[in-house]
Parts: structure tokens; sequence; C-alpha cells
């Protein structure tokens, strides 16, 4: 191949590069917002001042099942509360896969 | 769009003291894997060098046994 083309190729995959980058930038952005417009208020980690209210909540608990109000839970509000308690679960082995640094089994 | 939902604080410290345990279990369980592998891996390379060792003496008497037409010159 002549020197000419060469060139002539590597600016074309070049200016194919940059039209990719900045098409994903474009699809991304928007996306990106939405994404940080639920997590800033959904996925932020409880203040300080929320762990007492958890604790509280967590007593609460436990007075409905020595109550046995935890009995009339309706079908709908377990399977709710079954979806949640899994989501909470599923956080245990993300954080497995942080700390065994890899996502499929352990690497030694 | 729908408003974001203000999750309870109790669902927010559950999910991310799970968070930290699993990231603190993973690392645990790693470090104590580590050198059980690392053992296992040592074994194995002993056994397999024994296990060449064997198999050599055993293709060396395999040659020096075998008859082939190119031994019948070789025959006092």
């Amino acid at each position: 191949m002549t020197q000419q083309r060469i060139v002539e190729d590597t600016f074309h995959d070049m200016a194919n590069m940059t039209l990719f980058f900045s098409a994903a930038a474009s699809y991304s952005k928007p996306r990106l917002a939405t994404f940080w417009h639920y997590a800033k208020v959904e996925l932020v980690p409880p203040s300080p001042a929320e762990i007492p209210q958890a604790i509280a909540g967590v007593k609460k608990i436990l007075s409905g099942v020595n109550s046995g109000r935890l009995g009339q839970t309706t079908v709908k509000e377990a399977f709710r509360n079954g979806l949640v308690c899994t989501e909470v679960l599923m956080w245990f082995y993300i954080g497995e896969c942080i700390g065994k640094r890899g996502i499929v089994g352990y690497d030694v | 769009m729908v408003p974001p939902v203000a999750v309870s604080p109790l669902i927010k410290t559950a999910r991310y003291s799970a968070l930290i345990a699993g990231i603190i279990y993973g690392k645990r369980r790693y470090d104590q894997l580590k050198p059980i592998a690392a053992e296992e891996r040592r074994v194995e390379e002993e056994e397999k060098k024994v296990r060449e060792e064997q198999e050599r003496i055993a293709k060396a008497i395999a040659e020096a046994s075998e008859e082939s037409i190119l031994n019948l010159m070789k025959m006092p």
C-alpha cells in the first residue's frame, strides 16, 4: 500500500472513531441524567440522622411479630416485602463480588 | 417522569450494611481460600513430577525391550 493510502485510511478510521464516541456520548447523556435524577434520591446511603430511624423500624417489626400483627399481612404486601428483602440480599452478593475482586468465583 | 421514591431509612441502612458485610465477607473468604489453593497447587506439582518420572522410566523400559525389525540387524 502506498504511504498516501495508509495516511488516508488512518484519518478515515480516526474520523469514524470520533463519530462513534460522540454518538455514544450523545446517546448516554440523557440516560445518565435520568439515572442520576433517580439515584440522587433513591440510592444514597443513609445519613447519620436516619440510622436511629432504621433501628426504630426494626423494633417496630419485632413488636409486630410479638403482637401477631404480622399474621395479618396480605399476600400482596408479603410478596412486596419479599422482593425488597431479595433486593437487600443481592446487595450482599454485590459486596462479596467487590471483596473477592471478581465476578464469578474466587481468583486464587 | 415518575418522581423518585423516598426510600425508607430502614431499607437504606439494610442495603448499605449488606453491601459492607458482603465486601468484608468476600475479602475474608478470599484470604482464607488463597493459601489452600496454593497448597493444592504445590501438591499437584509434586505429584505431577513423580508421575512424569515414572512415565519416563516406563517409557525407557519399553523402548529397551521392544522388538522391532530394525533390531534384527543387531542380533549377533
